[in-house]
């Protein structure tokens, strides 16, 4: 779900997930790449490396919030997961199981059969039982915090608090070691992306421990951890019960995998320039940082830079409960005063991103590019409306709290986002708070501690409906959600339910076009930019691609040149 | 600045007692004809006066040149964000350049950064010297537990590492507390223990002077007799270390700037430039260096100033021993 990210995140691309079914395998999984793009023989051997700033990395598939194809897709496969193609198109395809899923006719219950063989690390066989007992732990209130779209798609997930209570969750069956059928309130379309999300691997019970999961997983995939150095790196070597036979999805070149943790973004960066020793066979995990960026294109190792498509939607979000931003004419008047061009510059310049007038991002089936009159204002904004409006909504002048992360990126945007809205005479303060504060502020409790903010938000899976409905539902308000709006308007959480419900994919592309035009024509976010994630490799790594859906690289397919 | 008050009270007031502390009065030239005779002092303290003119008078000054430490110019950028043309953007427009991703001019920023330096560096001191005074003042006089209490607590804090103390303050302060309020205290509060101990060394000195005993014969209070009799004998030491106390305090905002828990944005500050100038050092070189020549310059005076300062009240210290300065 969320904000800027780290260590990776949600997707969307390709179409409608019941598209790829029995793509199965038979070929040998050190997948010959298709035809079609640069193809690279997918090169076995050495040791690559991960820079990361993130200080750990939680393995727990409860818990976690990475997309399929980044460092959990590497050590836990799930039912299904992402391959990604040399000409940008993602598709989900069968991990575990057999195929991406069986509906129901009445698209509400889904049948996963899983694959023949399969172990975990210590040998013993992957049932179906171990899925459904790590589905059931990520509704454990003591593991919030994953992505949790299943949790309100099954039935009878609103109540169930997880399987140290000793109870089951009914709406998920398993007939026999290798079946698994979930039952969902409604019908919904996008299932098979659901099941690629981390709670959809496997856990064995009798090797859980809710304290140490998260540092010592037990393997399903081509690595396993070996070595965790607290707060320095961890190590993965080859995870010897891995049968590539039955995986489409990794191509598990290198030998083992170092990560790096806790780095500076800018060292990082430098370092990756410099492409000298173990940082030829590494990469950068976060963000090339804009001053290093612009080093980048200029200097040699421009073509070692690679850049997504437009991903995330950046917004700045603004406070529907505060003091006078309850009225819809003072948010249209902030949205207008909104300077786009400046922010986009403090993001890194054009590299960086496109303008956005939408809330559902390009490249998601069915977006509609629109205009109320507000959104598709220039990127530099319409001061003399917003002064307008401002005056005519007799608007207090009061100081607006800008509650931003406090690091360089962030309170660089928020300098732009401010000299914007000064220019139609709003006062703004920026108000730095720490990550974890930060998150505390603007998810929990009753939002009175700020008036607006920036976020991010990529979704996690190729669906109008991960850009929307995490962001804009009523029940999505406090609580550790993403509404950060506090947005609630029965008639968006109606029209919401409506096109979650709806399985046919082009009525419900339509439906999800009317909410993005609803609930932005109450302007509780400024869509800013569509933003482009810049990442560095070194010389010798190889097959480091960006699909054109998520914005993030598919570390499952990297490989080391000789 | 303070030398004519320090002439005046060096003057009359004190006898000899202490090791060459005061100027005596008999025979020597006025001190600033002393203090001119040392052109480093001198540039020193003509290159203070000008700073201070210039952060006192910073929003005429960017006035009257068309600038503005806020407003972005973004037409001055190039597609990446770095300052468009060569040498950090330098044009007719922008004498010292842009800053990369805003397109702020970097002269206003510098310029207006100047009040952030001073106003903290010389807050600070002053809370420094405050209590640094006070409290050397009543552990050399009374001694005893108070004296011990005192040490105790120099020795705490000389052996502190202030930077890593005043890094977690500023990042747990609450939001609501004035910043610049917050980096005058806590850099005051880290500042005073060697103020502290000199005062407490001279004032156990004079505590059995003459003058000093007398006072207490004829029935003064502990209070008289610190505050008028001992502290005016202090004021030349005091002065020269505000001096030399002053740029250490600069250097603490600017690091605390640089480290981002000093000053917020959009404030300009040197500090927080050099912080962003350092990563864009490949690309834009020119963006670290007027806030550095800035933040240097200052430093430089206010040292040359203070040593020249010392070396004038006291005659014993003068040529060719300069012991370095900076109290920090």
């Amino acid at each position: 779900m969320t904000t800027t990210s780290r260590t990776g995140r949600r997707a969307a691309l390709a179409g409608v997930a019941v598209a790829t079914t029995l793509a199965l395998t038979a070929c040998n999984a050190n997948a010959p790449e298709p035809a079609g793009g640069e193809t690279t023989a997918v090169q076995q051997g050495g040791e690559l490396h991960v820079l990361t700033s993130s200080t750990a990395i939680n393995w727990d598939p409860a818990t976690s919030q990475n997309l399929a194809i980044t460092t959990l897709g590497l050590v836990e496969r799930r039912l299904t997961s992402w391959r990604t193609d040399p000409d940008g198109t993602t598709e989900v395809v069968p991990d575990l199981a057999t195929d991406t899923g069986t509906p129901s006719d009445d698209g509400a219950t889904w049948t996963y059969t899983l694959k023949d063989g399969l172990t975990f690390e210590d040998g013993t066989p992957v049932t179906s039982a171990d899925v459904k007992y790590s589905v059931e732990r990520s509704f454990a209130p003591e593991l919030s915090g994953g992505l949790g779209y299943h949790k309100g798609l099954l039935e009878g997930g609103d109540d169930y608090t997880g399987p140290y209570d000793g109870g089951e969750l009914d709406s998920i069956e398993t007939p026999d070691d290798r079946t698994i059928v979930f039952h969902l309130d409604s019908a919904y379309g996008d299932w098979p992306w659901i099941v690629s999300m981390p709670a959809f691997g496997a856990v064995p019970e009798d090797q859980d421990d809710v304290e140490t999961y998260a540092t010592d997983p037990v393997a399903t995939g081509p690595y396993r951890v070996a070595e965790t150095v607290e707060g320095t790196s961890v190590t993965l070597e080859r995870n010897p019960e891995w049968d590539p036979e039955t995986d489409d999805a990794r191509a598990a070149g290198p030998d083992s995998i170092v990560f790096e943790l806790g780095q500076d973004e800018t060292v990082v960066a430098q370092r990756l320039i410099a492409d000298s020793g173990t940082d030829a066979s590494a990469f950068g995990a976060s963000f090339v940082p804009p001053a290093q960026l612009a080093q980048v294109q200029q200097g040699p190792a421009k073509d070692r830079l690679v850049t997504s498509g437009p991903g995330a939607l950046a917004y700045l979000a603004i406070n529907t409960e505060a003091e006078g931003l309850d009225d819809v004419d003072v948010r249209k008047a902030i949205s207008l005063a909104v300077d786009k061009n400046a922010y986009r510059v403090a993001a890194g310049g054009e590299i960086s991103g496109d303008f956005a007038t939408t809330l559902v991002t390009p490249g998601i089936p069915g977006r509609e590019e629109y205009s109320d009159g507000v959104n598709d204002a220039a990127p530099e904004g319409d001061v003399e409306r917003a002064e307008q409006l401002l005056e005519d909504a007799g608007w207090s002048g009061r100081e607006l709290r800008l509650v931003v992360q406090d690091d360089a990126p962030n309170l660089a945007r928020a300098q732009a986002i401010q000299q914007g809205l000064e220019r139609a005479g709003l006062t703004v303060k920026i108000v730095p708070q720490a990550a974890d504060v930060w998150t505390q502020t603007v998810t929990q409790g009753d939002g009175s501690g700020y008036d607006l903010t920036l976020s991010s938000w990529q979704p996690d899976f190729p669906s109008a409906n991960g850009n929307i409905q995490p962001l804009f539902h009523s029940s999505q308000v406090g609580g550790g959600g993403y509404n950060l709006a506090r947005y609630a308007d029965p008639e968006a959480d109606e029209l919401i339910e409506q096109a979650t419900q709806e399985t046919d994919a082009e009525q419900a592309a339509k439906l999800w076009v009317e909410a993005d035009k609803l609930i932005l024509g109450d302007a509780p976010v400024v869509p800013l930019i569509y933003t482009k994630n810049s990442f560095l490799h070194g010389s010798k790594v190889e097959n480091f691609r960006i699909p054109d859906f998520p914005a993030y690289p598919n570390y499952l397919q990297v490989s080391l040149s000789r | 600045m303070s030398i004519d008050r320090s002439a005046e009270v060096v003057g009359p007031a004190a006898p000899a007692v202490t090791r060459g502390v005061t100027g005596s009065p008999g025979g020597r030239a006025p001190l600033w004809r002393r203090l001119a005779r040392d052109r480093f002092a001198l540039a020193g303290g003509v290159v203070v006066v000008a700073y201070a003119l210039v952060a006192l008078a910073a929003p005429l000054v960017t006035h009257a040149l068309g600038v503005d430490p806020y407003t972005y110019d973004l037409d001055a950028l190039g597609p990446t964000g770095a300052p468009a043309g060569p040498a950090g953007g330098i044009s007719a427009e922008h004498w010292f350049g842009v800053e990369p991703l805003t397109g702020r001019d970097l002269l206003a920023v510098v310029v207006m950064g100047s009040r952030t330096s001073l106003l903290v560096g010389l807050g600070a001191t002053v809370v420094s010297m405050v209590v640094g005074t006070v409290l050397g003042l009543v552990a050399g006089y009374f001694g005893g537990w108070v004296d011990w209490v005192v040490a105790r607590l120099i020795d705490v804090l000389v052996g502190l590492p202030a930077l890593v103390f005043m890094i977690a303050i500023g990042a747990v302060a609450p939001g609501w507390f004035p910043r610049l309020l917050l980096l005058v205290l806590v850099i005051g509060l880290f500042g005073w223990s060697s103020i502290a101990r000199v005062v407490r060394g001279q004032t156990m000195a004079l505590r059995s002077a003459g003058f000093v005993r007398a006072s207490r014969a004829l029935g003064a209070s502990p209070a008289h007799v610190l505050f008028r009799q001992v502290l005016p004998n202090l004021a030349a030491t005091i002065v020269v270390f505000t001096t030399i106390s002053i740029p250490g305090a600069i250097g603490a905002e600017a690091a605390l700037s640089f480290l981002g828990v000093g000053v917020p944005p959009p404030t300009p500050s040197w500090g927080r430039s050099i912080g962003d100038a350092v990563t864009w050092f490949s690309v834009d070189p020119v963006y670290l260096l007027f806030p550095g020549l800035a933040l240097f310059g200052i430093t430089l005076a206010f040292n040359a100033f203070g040593d020249g300062l010392r070396d004038a009240l006291d005659p014993r210290s003068a040529a060719p021993r300069r012991r370095k300065g900076g109290a920090r």
